[in-house]
Formats: structure tokens, sequence, C-alpha cells
């Protein structure tokens, strides 16, 4: 799910950067900074949308840096575990598929897949139901459940489910 | 973390923070990010260098999944959904998925029928109703 939550960050600046800019050069480096991270508490941030406050700087000693505590607003995705989200599949191997919603990752393991559903090797492998009526290939869009989560320093890894009411392909390229 | 393992979106448990933060709908964010991306690309002719992978992944995966296009229509969705005493998380995934029976909705928001809660069938199918409208004279 995507979040506007407000964040806070330290801020050091280069003496070089103070002067009249020096709010334009704080934001810009906060933006080259946090934007694109991923963190565990808070998933990965997409886009500073704007600044609430910025505090007194502190002259660091000894160097001449000065550390400003900006709060900033910004989008967020955070996915939860127990959350339904829809996602598009990038990947289809023997072991299940991958899919994609927006910058997460999830995996849906052949044991999370309906047992009525196959799958087929060949140039594009895809999981499919023996009437054919169901197929999963790339780009297939999936409603699926967030079962767990991994989260390392830069990354959230997730694992999904479509073996559950009302989740499974959505949309279907091959007939779209 | 301690907290990793208690977290479960189906009974709202998603920690205090998330909560009560602001959630959005896919198709407002959408218009927030094609808003900022339109931004850069008045000041660079090529915004693609500008932008971070998860921006690009974000914009892409919300604009392929927004369900409702027009501005003031996503506007009408939050307002109609935030007259059913919703959680703000509880409001995203409706608007995010659009169920279209009593029982879809139930099982996509399971915590809309825990315990305490005002929700019966009959309102939640007028809210479905609703919602069902406003893509249709969208």
């Amino acid at each position: 799910m995507f979040f506007h939550i407000v964040l806070e960050r330290n801020m050091q600046l280069h003496p070089r950067h103070f002067g009249r800019n020096l709010r334009e050069n704080l934001v810009a480096k906060l933006m080259k900074d946090v934007e694109g991270t991923c963190s565990g508490q808070h998933g990965f941030v997409v886009a500073i949308t704007g600044i609430e406050n910025i505090g007194k700087g502190l002259i660091r000693d000894g160097t001449g840096f000065v550390t400003f505590p900006v709060k900033y607003q910004c989008v967020v995705f955070r996915p939860f575990k127990g959350e339904i989200l829809e996602a598009v599949v990038t990947m289809v191997n023997k072991m299940g598929f991958f899919a994609e919603a927006g910058p997460v990752q999830i995996f849906v393991s052949n044991h999370l897949i309906p047992d009525d559903m196959e799958f087929q090797s060949g140039d594009m492998p895809y999981y499919t139901t023996s009437d054919g009526s169901v197929k999963i290939q790339k780009d297939s869009e999936v409603r699926l459940k967030i079962i767990g989560t991994r989260v390392d320093a830069t990354e959230i890894f997730c694992i999904g489910t479509i073996k559950d009411d009302f989740l499974g392909v959505i949309n279907d390229p091959a007939t779209a | 973390m301690s907290g990793e393992e208690e977290e479960n979106a189906a009974e709202l448990k998603i920690g205090d923070e998330f909560l009560k933060a602001k959630c959005l709908m896919n198709c407002e964010v959408a218009l927030i990010l094609e808003h900022k991306y339109d931004q850069l690309q008045q000041m660079s002719d090529d915004p693609r260098n500008q932008v971070s992978q998860v921006f690009e992944k974000s914009l892409q995966y919300v604009k392929r999944f927004s369900r409702y296009k027009n501005p003031d229509a996503v506007k009408q969705v939050r307002e109609i959904l935030s007259r059913y005493q919703l959680t703000e998380f509880e409001l995203c995934v409706l608007g995010n998925l659009c169920p279209e029976t009593v029982e879809e909705a139930i099982a996509m928001v399971p915590s809309i029928k825990a315990k305490g809660r005002v929700h019966d069938d009959d309102a939640i199918d007028k809210m479905l109703n609703d919602l069902a409208l406003i893509k249709k004279f969208e």
C-alpha cells in the first residue's frame, strides 16, 4: 500500500552550499539521498512531496559541516503481511512465479498456486488449468495476498499466494 | 524485528505509525507522481535520468492499476468511502481492488466484518454500488 507520511532526517551540508540558496541545496540533496531508498520500517521512499520544517543547523566540531534536522512529506510504498494487492507477473518457472507491484518483488511458490493449475514449459512458460481457461504467464495481471515479507538493508521481498477466494488472474495478456 | 511477527493487514495490525498515516489509493498516487514527473520534465529534457528506479516502477504500476483516471472521480471515491467509517487502510484497499460483491469485499478486507464494527451486508452492498456508479459515470 502507498502511504503519505512525514519523515525526519538529519542532513549534513558542506559550507560551500551556504548562502541564499541554502534551502534549495538542502532540499536537492535530500531528494538525491532518500528518493529510491528502502528501509524495513518505512518501505520504499517513492517521492518527496513537500518540506514541513527545517530546524536550526548545528555546526559539527572540527569539520565545518552543519547538520540540519529536516522534516519532509513523502510517498512511500510499504507492503504488509495479509495485504491483498494486484501485481504484474515478471517471470514464470517450475518453482512458481515472480510478480512486481511497484518497486516490490513478490514470489508465489507453486505450492501456493491452486492445485488444479499445472506448469507448462517452453519459450513462454506458463501455469494453466486443465481446460486451459486460465493462464498465468509473463505480463499477466494477478491479484495476490502477501503472506510473508523479508526485509534486508536495501530491499523488501515478499512471498505471496493466489490459493484463496477471489485471488488469481485478473487479466490475461493473450486474450486482452 | 520483534514487531514483524505480529503484522497482519487482515486484522489491521500494520503498526501505529501506518494506521494513523494517510493511505493513498493507486489512482491518487498516479496523480501525485505524474504531477511530479511533469515538473521534472519542465526542468530538464530527459526526466528519466532524474528519477529513481523506484519512482519509475511505481509510476508504471499505479498507471496500470488505477481504477479511476479522472481526478474528480478520484476525489469522489474517497469522499463516498469515507462515509462508511472505514480506516484509511481499508478505504484504500477497497478503492484499489473495487470488489463487486459483498463476499468479495469481505475477503479483500476481512476487518470490515470484525467484532465491534457496524457494517452489515446491506451497508457493504450499498457502498459497492456507490463505487460502481462512479466508475460508470466517470
